[in-house]
């Protein structure tokens, strides 16, 4: 009735018979390496045919799960958004969605509405970024270029509303922290509309490019079965064939209201895997332009906060929309219990568990990251390739290590 | 200006002569100021495309274009490093043999009506096309004695490709020599002032011709050897310093010799200048010839911005498959165009 | 939210091996479970449909002298079920933290289980490959997540002492 999956054992003595067999070349492709990113890929190559890969990651683990517990749950805000380095909004919209649920509080309809466009605008910025990586592992630095060049419009946005460029620390429990200022509506129309030209350029040089086909067609297979019992996630487990989104499967954050499409494809293979985000790219500039027409009137803070505020607050906050932390913000003490959340980043779903035993400080704040989940495709979709594969299908799944290891 | 002629005794001019052609014009300053300008040329055509000003900061006036003096400045500057496992000597002096050999088909190639004056001989296009096919095996041994598996790899790349892609190159000079009838390229180039430029009467041997020549120079999308995302730098990983300098130049040389060498065969060498001009009629064609083989090196150099690598199996493969098919194509094409000619 | 069929369902399938609850205002169900009993619940939820592990992670509570396994599921393939997100919970003393891998049930949990053991010191037993993941091999025995290890009181003794390490 129910089967069990075999897997099979990786221990030292297997590796060393691995080793004796003559042809078996141990490759380290380090660290220090321009294929590799911040981490360690061992590969045993039999020829030109890699045999086993073992991903040596941990290089850049800061330990954002231990840190937190040493800090308030608003000082969190800034460390839980930056493993995730271009896509800071979705990992910032998560940790808060998960407080929100401990506090167990609502923020208003203008803010939800504020933090998807924001949402949607850095997942554009990771899917470029995501773009670029393929292109540089696979040798063409025209493509790097052009997509990190085309994030910029979109920096400039976010710049204009929060005032960086990376790293915003938008969304706090309750709401968001800037209103947005007038005529943003006009600049983001402008913005992707220089997006929508540059998308045909793309399409020119490099989608329809025949060595990216030859390259990556038919490369790095992965059949929809085989990404469910893998546990994949994001556009490479659409890209799969499997259609699972979390804004469609567990709606958070207003995404109930928009009228979307989730592409999926039923290859599977990398060249699959750069179309899906091209195609994500295009879905989530419908959104944007969906609520930036049917923003709603309101506050972006909650209405309980905003009552807590002292005059000189509310004064600001009514003449340049912006919100200035409160006493009761800075020191949350959330109800005990626990709350999971989980939003659905550029490269996938991203989930969140906070415990919180009624103290100023998480109890315990687990995070998961989708790089961290897309890690089965270093040891079971590269071995049979060939070494050439390595970077392409490493590419194409947007492996992002400080993602991975937090 | 002239006058400083009489003061030389009569049988010194040939030595002069000789070098003068060898040292400064199409010998050893002009190829060295050709590398930096080619260099110069593909950061700065590549980062037009890209958005972005490329080198510019070095002379700003000029436009960046002494870029590579002040790289090699930097370079002299660090340390050599010989891994303690290399082998010294093929580690540190084939570089220095890679770039003799890159330089020595241009003694061959004739830049103008009146070289069989400096070389006699009527088998150049052999030696030149005979030297040209010694390089990659200097390739292989380099990527052994450096102490690196990836140098290895990338030894082993060069191996496979080096044996796939000649067969198609020789049969593109094969063609040359069968549509043309002669082994000498001064008489190569006058036939084709007095019918039609090469790759007017041969095009499919130019294109074979072309993607032998981005392989054997390892111009992207064939930099399958210096693969950058997946080995390092191929053979070259363990230099450093004034060698690593040196190995990035050397394959621009070798593309200026296969250059020089397209533009006599196709584009009809130095055709609308004949011997006219001063120092025995050789400097006004050698000009001709030169911009034309640099128009050519622009060219192939830009193809950088454009394309990814192409993986190692299906270049292997295509060499055997449709560039061979392409070649034979050629073969025949000459056989027939020949025939029309004569 | 989940609506009390579902609720009553998924009872009636683990009725004898676990104990169900749901709360709805963070709209998680918490399956509790004995460590024996682990592989058998599991493998049944993954049949009932959720065949998505999310997360595998541990909570410490020292002063019950206890550790919680928690394997957060949810669904790729059921729409229905993936809305919500379902807790299994196993509580193991915390002198020898030992529960079954899930290994066999889910493949993806293969790269959780290894880093949950590396940082609380779980043996996950039947797991393929326990070999530290994201810590060096000098940090195993310490066990970091764990409440023992104080990282703040790490800092300040750090600065007392004037720069040498404690």
């Amino acid at each position: 009735m129910t089967q069990e999956i075999k897997t099979v054992p990786f221990t030292y003595e297997a590796l060393s018979q691995l080793e004796m067999k003559e042809g078996i070349l141990e490759l380290q492709i380090g660290p220090a390496h321009a294929g590799s990113g911040h981490m360690r890929i061992l590969a045993w190559v039999e020829g030109d045919t890699v045999v086993k890969v073992d991903p040596d990651v941990g290089f850049v683990h800061r330990g954002v799960e231990k840190l937190s517990e040493d800090r308030l749950y608003i000082k969190a805000i800034p460390m839980v958004e930056r493993p995730s380095l271009v896509d800071t909004v979705n990992a910032n919209l998560g940790y808060v969605i998960a407080l929100e649920r401990l506090l167990g509080l609502e923020p208003p309809p203008r803010a939800q509405y504020i933090r998807v466009i924001t949402a949607e605008i850095s997942r554009i910025m990771s899917h470029l970024y995501g773009i670029a990586i393929y292109g540089i592992f696979m040798g063409s630095s025209t493509v790097f270029m052009w997509a990190v060049a085309d994030r910029e419009p979109f920096i400039d946005l976010l710049q204009e509303l929060t005032g960086a460029r990376i790293t915003y620390s938008h969304i706090i429990p309750g709401g968001v922290r800037w209103d947005l200022p007038k005529g943003f509506a006009d600049k983001v129309e402008v913005a992707l509309r220089y997006l929508e030209n540059r998308m045909k350029d793309y399409e020119k040089v490099w989608i329809n490019n025949p060595v990216v086909v030859a390259r990556s067609a038919g490369v790095g297979k992965l059949g929809a079965e085989d990404a469910i019992r893998l546990g994949v996630v994001g556009p490479n487990l659409r890209a799969s064939g499997v259609k699972y989104d979390v804004r469609k499967n567990d709606p958070y954050a207003a995404y109930a209201d928009f009228d979307f499409e989730v592409p999926t494809f039923k290859e599977g293979d990398s060249y699959s895997r750069l179309l899906i985000r091209v195609e994500e790219i295009k879905q989530s500039m419908s959104i944007i332009r969906q609520a930036l027409k049917r923003l709603p009137e309101g506050k972006v803070i909650y209405e309980d906060y905003y009552k807590r505020m002292s005059p000189l607050m509310k004064e600001i906050y009514d003449k340049t929309g912006r919100v200035k932390f409160t006493l009761m913000l800075t020191s949350l003490s959330p109800p005990k219990g626990e709350a999971i959340s989980r939003v659905e980043g550029g490269r996938g779903e991203m989930f969140y568990y906070l415990v919180s035993d009624g103290g100023k400080n998480p109890y315990r704040f687990r995070l998961v990251t989708p790089s961290f989940r897309n890690l089965p495709y270093f040891t079971h979709v590269m071995p049979g390739h060939k070494l050439a594969d390595i970077p392409v299908i490493y590419g194409s799944i947007d492996y992002f290590p400080p993602e991975a290891d937090r | 200006m002239m006058s400083f002629l009489y003061f030389i005794p009569n049988s010194w001019l040939p030595l002069l002569e000789s070098a003068f052609y060898a040292l400064i014009f199409p010998g050893f300053i002009a190829i060295l100021l050709l590398a930096f300008f080619i260099i110069w040329f593909e950061r700065k055509a590549a980062a037009r495309v890209q958005m972005r000003y490329g080198p510019l900061w070095v002379s700003k006036r000029t436009g960046g274009i002494i870029q590579l003096l002040a790289d090699m400045i930097r370079f002299s500057f660090q340390e050599f490093i010989v891994p303690q496992g290399a082998d010294f000597i093929p580690f540190v002096f084939l570089p220095g043999l890679l770039l003799a050999f890159s330089v020595l088909p241009t003694v061959f190639i004739p830049i103008g009506p009146d070289y069989s004056r400096i070389f006699p001989s009527n088998y150049t296009l052999l030696l030149a096309v005979a030297f040209t096919l010694v390089i990659p095996v200097y390739l292989v041994v380099l990527g052994w004695a450096a102490d690196n598996k990836f140098s290895f790899i990338g030894a082993l790349r060069e191996a496979y490709l080096l044996i796939s892609y000649e067969v198609p190159f020789i049969l593109a000079i094969t063609s040359a020599f069968l549509l043309y009838g002669t082994l000498d390229l001064v008489k190569i180039v006058g036939i084709q002032e007095s019918t039609l430029p090469g790759i007017m009467l041969n095009p499919i041997a130019a294109i074979v011709y072309v993607i032998a020549v981005i392989r054997a120079t390892g111009r992207v999308p064939y930099d399958i050897v210096e693969a950058d995302s997946e080995l390092v730098f191929g053979p070259y990983t363990e230099y450093s310093s004034l060698m690593f300098g040196f190995v990035m130049g050397v394959p621009y040389i070798e593309l200026y010799s296969y250059s020089l060498l397209f533009s006599v065969l196709f584009l009809s060498g130095w055709a609308p200048a004949t011997g006219i001009g001063f120092l025995g009629g050789l400097i006004l064609p050698g000009i001709v010839t030169f911009v034309k083989s640099v128009i050519v090196m622009c060219f192939l150099v830009f193809l950088r911005a454009v394309y990814p690598r192409y993986k190692l199996d299906k270049a292997v493969k295509a060499g055997w498959s449709w560039v061979f098919y392409l070649a034979l194509i050629a073969l025949f094409l000459s056989a027939v165009v020949s025939r029309i000619l004569w | 939210m989940l609506s009390n069929e579902q609720l009553e369902g998924l009872g009636k399938l683990l009725a004898d091996k676990a104990k169900v609850a749901y709360n709805a205002r963070s709209n998680l169900i918490r399956i509790d479970v004995q460590p024996e009993a682990l592989k058998e619940v599991a493998l049944r939820l993954r049949d009932y449909g959720f065949d998505h592990c999310s997360s595998v992670t541990a909570v410490d509570y020292p002063k019950e002298n206890r550790m919680e396994i928690v394997w957060h599921l949810s669904s790729y393939s059921k729409p229905e079920l993936s809305r919500y997100t379902a807790g299994l919970v196993a509580s193991v003393s915390r002198d020898k933290p030992e529960v079954a891998s899930l290994v066999s049930v889910w493949e993806g949990v293969i790269f959780l289980e290894r880093e949950t053991h590396e940082m609380f010191g779980v043996n996950f037993v039947g797991h393929p490959d326990q070999r530290p993941l994201l810590l060096p091999e000098e940090l195993m025995g310490i066990w970091p997540l764990r409440k023992d290890y104080q990282l703040k009181k790490r800092r300040e003794d750090l600065f007392k002492k004037g720069g040498a390490a404690s």
